[in-house]
């Protein structure tokens, strides 16, 4: 360790008065408009934002869709994440490899692919119709569906790598030991598996829960008007609007989630801890 | 073992949803027809072809790559000084600093893009350019603070003692000993900066103007006009340059190693 | 200037902050000698010699070497060289590149370079490896190199920061005479750091013993083995069963107990070796509370009256099983006459 204090400053200094200048100032403004009303501060505009019947499904809808995503998510990248830890080193780093291939590729890319597969002419719609399941295109597109297999496509990488991570720093005994001691696989997994690797299920369900809440892209595309998420709805307020306290109200919002979805992950992990 | 068949039957179907989507985008944008189908009907390379020809998509191919390569050099211009100090030196507040530089990664871009339209290009009247600029280095700083203080903290501080001992400044000692040997990491930093950049959508979301708009951006307003298949063109050419960077960083440094 | 005097410290006082580690020290170390700083862990050693190399400001004081105050001149431009405890090899640099990378910095090129650099690899006998890199060198290898780096330099004073620890035990024995022969033959001021005082015992000309901040005792490994100044130095060195003295008396766990003998006035207290205690007859007596098989000797732990005592004796002699009574004494003229107490 260097001492010299200045030498640190002047290093340090420019990065973060680059990033307080250009990030954070301006953000703390922008979130300190929802609280202003002429010269006095209030929380008028997140009442007012939350009696109108819109706002509020925009907001319990964001919500269900990235719990149910950061859910599934879960549920496949245990499945996913033991599988590949479990095979040989080669096969390892190769289908690890093309788990994070896809995080490389843009998100337009990515999500634009669901159109021509769940469109009204589009694969799962001709395979529906052809074997008789359906007389006639069902309608994916501009649905919750849609976007819920979207955000899953798009942020299941990031679980499945936090969980791989995890069930390698696992200690190795850790299974047999239970598998011999009688335990049975539905307890391996609740009374092993998810103590130990609790950390990289917090870390991947924080991605996955953030990610999700705060993407623009997928519920622009695959919902549209017709499944507003809170990005897409402040972008609608600011375009259509210009109405910037409801911008700086779901703006704050977003943060907030955010940081309560890492607080509750983690309290619900330590807590199965516990017990 | 009595499931032996439960990890190739869980790993096809994952790697199916996660990749088969671009096989398919990349099949769909052969397609000789006028409309996004697949199967595609009939093969023709006229999308590919077409992309090439759309003015507004070169334009803003340029913007993105401007906003790419700008963005992550200025941001590792601002992000090795800082990860340097904050590796080496005892910097009072050192966790503040750290939690400041790396708050772009916390708040959501698209608030980040307005914030920076209402109180930058609006009252002074900043070019959207520089304020696209502006928004991807400090998007971009946080990978690179995290990247490049991971290679330092690989390296031992002795290193640059023995450089000053043998007559070195300290300058000097970072450029001779320490440069050298975190130059894996930079460039896994500059990779990763570009590709985020690249892929970037929230950001630059209010950041457009006449003219003036990245490319990610341009593909989402195209497809709100037309439903012909030069996205899907655009996208798979865009997703082959992407997994090309990947694999060359990937085959001559390792990338894996840095992220 | 007299050789003795080559590089000298005067009230050199060094801190981290607020805290002073090393108070206002006065030390002397004369051209060409082989010098230990030894000592437990954060007791200063490592920082005075940081100090030394310029890679710690004193907060007051001076340093002084070969007649010019260096105090204040930065450490790219001190004569002095360091081999560090991890080597610090630069990794992106071959052998060879490691030990010109100084010599270049000079402004040395070209034939001169050369030769430097080649005579270097030779004196540490790594000539064949000129063109690998650190990371392909065994430890042993690792601080050849070092040492040819810092001793290309040709600097006045040559720091070796703890140089065996990271080696095992056999390329220890090795390493040793490897840095006596290199010392000898340059004739290099060598000051090395360590915390083990066999290591110092039997490389230095001179042992300087330090403890929290300050110098303990200075002297021959000769004089330190056998007399040692203070009871830490004596524990140090081996003299496990150690005394306060308090006229014909000595003070343990029971009270004082009168030993006879001839005592210096100035004696502050008595320290005996486990060999140097008397088994089977004596004085006093003890309960064997452990015993162990050493080879050549047998080591006893005594619980006794005085405290626990520590004797050890050859191990031809019939065995004492544990938890039998056993007469000991401890005889005056064999201990050694400690000058301090209290710093134990």
């Amino acid at each position: 360790m260097f001492q010299n204090r200045a030498e640190a400053f002047a290093l340090v200094l420019p990065a973060a008065i680059f990033a307080g200048a250009v990030f954070l100032v301006p953000v703390v403004i922008l979130l300190s408009e929802g609280f202003r009303s002429g010269d006095s501060w209030t929380i008028q505009a997140y009442i007012d934002f939350f009696s109108q019947s819109l706002n509020q499904a925009v907001f319990l809808r964001t919500l269900k869709l990235a719990a149910m995503v950061t859910a599934a998510a879960a549920v496949i990248g245990y499945a996913a994440a033991f599988a590949i830890v479990n095979l040989p080193p080669k096969g390892k780093g190769r289908i690890t490899g093309l788990v994070v291939l896809p995080l490389m590729i843009s998100p337009v890319a990515r999500t634009y692919a669901w159109i021509v597969i769940l469109g009204r002419t589009g694969i799962v719609n001709q395979a529906l119709v052809s074997v008789g399941l359906s007389d006639e295109p069902i309608r994916f597109l501009f649905t919750e569906t849609a976007v819920f297999i979207g955000l899953l496509q798009l942020f299941l990488p990031l679980m499945i790598i936090s969980l791989i991570s995890a069930l390698e720093n696992m200690p190795r005994d850790a299974v047999p030991a239970a598998r011999v001691l009688g335990a049975n696989w539905l307890q391996v997994f609740t009374k092993v598996i998810l103590p130990l690797t609790k950390e990289g299920l917090v870390i991947g369900g924080t991605l996955v829960f953030t990610g999700s809440m705060t993407a623009y892209i997928t519920p622009a595309i695959l919902g549209g008007s017709k499944v507003l998420m809170l990005e897409t709805l402040l972008y609608q307020r600011v375009t259509m609007a210009n109405d910037f306290v409801s911008a700086s109200v779901i703006a704050l919002i977003l943060i907030v989630m955010a940081f309560a979805a890492n607080l509750l992950l983690k309290r619900l992990a330590t807590a199965r801890n516990k017990r | 073992m009595r499931n032996k068949l439960y990890a190739p039957i869980i790993l096809l179907l994952v790697l199916a949803f996660l990749i088969g989507p671009f096989i398919i985008i990349i099949a769909a944008s052969l397609s000789a027809g006028e409309t996004l189908s697949f199967p595609p009907q009939g093969l023709s390379l006229r999308w590919v072809i077409k992309v090439f020809e759309v003015e507004s998509f070169r334009a803003s191919f340029g913007i993105s790559m401007f906003l790419a390569i700008g963005g992550t050099l200025a941001a590792l211009i601002l992000g090795i000084p800082a990860s340097y100090a904050l590796s080496r030196y005892k910097v009072p507040g050192a966790e503040t600093i750290r939690t400041i530089v790396s708050s772009p990664i916390i708040v959501p871009g698209i608030i980040v893009g307005l914030a920076l339209l209402r109180y930058f290009v609006v009252p002074f009247n900043f070019g959207i350019l520089l304020a696209l600029f502006l928004a991807h280095t400090a998007l971009i700083l946080p990978y690179a603070v995290r990247v490049v203080s991971a290679s330092l903290n690989n390296l031992r501080s002795d290193i640059e003692e023995a450089a000053v001992l043998l007559g070195c400044s300290r300058t000097g000692a970072f450029f001779r000993v320490v440069m050298p040997n975190i130059r894996g990491g930079i460039l896994a930093a500059f990779i990763l900066g570009f590709v985020t950049s690249f892929n970037q959508v929230p950001v630059s979301l209010f950041l457009s103007g006449p003219g003036v708009r990245t490319l990610p951006i341009d593909m989402l307003s195209y497809m709100e006009i037309t439903y012909d298949p030069s996205v899907a063109a655009l996208s798979a050419l865009l997703a082959f340059m992407s997994l090309g960077i990947v694999f060359l960083a990937e085959r001559f440094l390792g990338f894996s190693r840095y992220v | 200037m007299s050789d003795s005097r080559f590089l000298c410290l005067e009230k050199l006082t060094l801190s981290y902050g607020k805290n002073v580690a090393v108070p206002e020290m006065d030390l002397d170390i004369g051209k060409g000698e082989l010098v230990a700083l030894l000592g437990p862990s954060g007791c200063g050693k490592t920082t005075t010699m940081r100090a030394i190399a310029g890679l710690m400001e004193p907060s007051s004081g001076s340093i002084i070497l070969d007649g010019a105050n260096i105090t204040r001149v930065p450490a790219n431009k001190r004569p002095v060289g360091l081999v560090f405890q991890s080597y610090a090899l630069f990794p992106h640099l071959n052998v060879y590149e490691n030990v010109a990378f100084g010599l270049k910095l000079m402004g040395i090129k070209g034939k001169q370079l050369d030769e430097r650099v080649v005579d270097g690899l030779k004196t540490v006998g790594l000539s064949q490896y000129a063109t690998r890199k650190p990371a392909e060198l065994s430890g042993g290898q690792q601080q050849r190199v070092s040492l040819a780096r810092s001793m290309v330099m040709e600097p006045k004073v040559l720091l070796l920061d703890e140089p065996l620890s990271n080696l095992d035990a056999r390329l220890r024995l090795e390493m040793r005479t490897e840095l006596q022969r290199v010392q000898k033959e340059s004739g290099v001021t060598m000051i090395f750091v360590t915390h083990d005082q066999v290591e110092a015992l039997a490389m230095a000309d001179r042992i300087i013993v330090m403890l929290d901040g300050h110098i303990e005792q200075i002297g021959t490994p000769e004089q330190i083995y056998n007399n040692p100044a203070s009871d830490f130095v004596a524990d140090f060195v081996g003299f496990e069963n150690v005394f306060e003295r308090d006229g014909n008396k000595i003070k343990t766990l029971s009270g004082d107990v009168t030993v006879s003998g001839d005592i210096a006035p100035t004696t502050k207290g008595l320290a005996w070796r486990p060999t140097m205690v008397t088994l089977g007859e004596g004085p006093y007596e003890g309960t064997v509370r452990g015993t162990s098989f050493a080879g050549g000797t047998r080591e006893y732990l005594l619980d006794t009256p005085l405290g626990q005592i520590k004797a050890e004796c050859d191990a031809s002699l019939p065995a004492h099983d544990f938890g039998a009574a056993l007469k000991f004494d401890l005889p005056v003229h064999k201990a050694a006459q400690l000058a301090r107490t209290g710093s134990l």
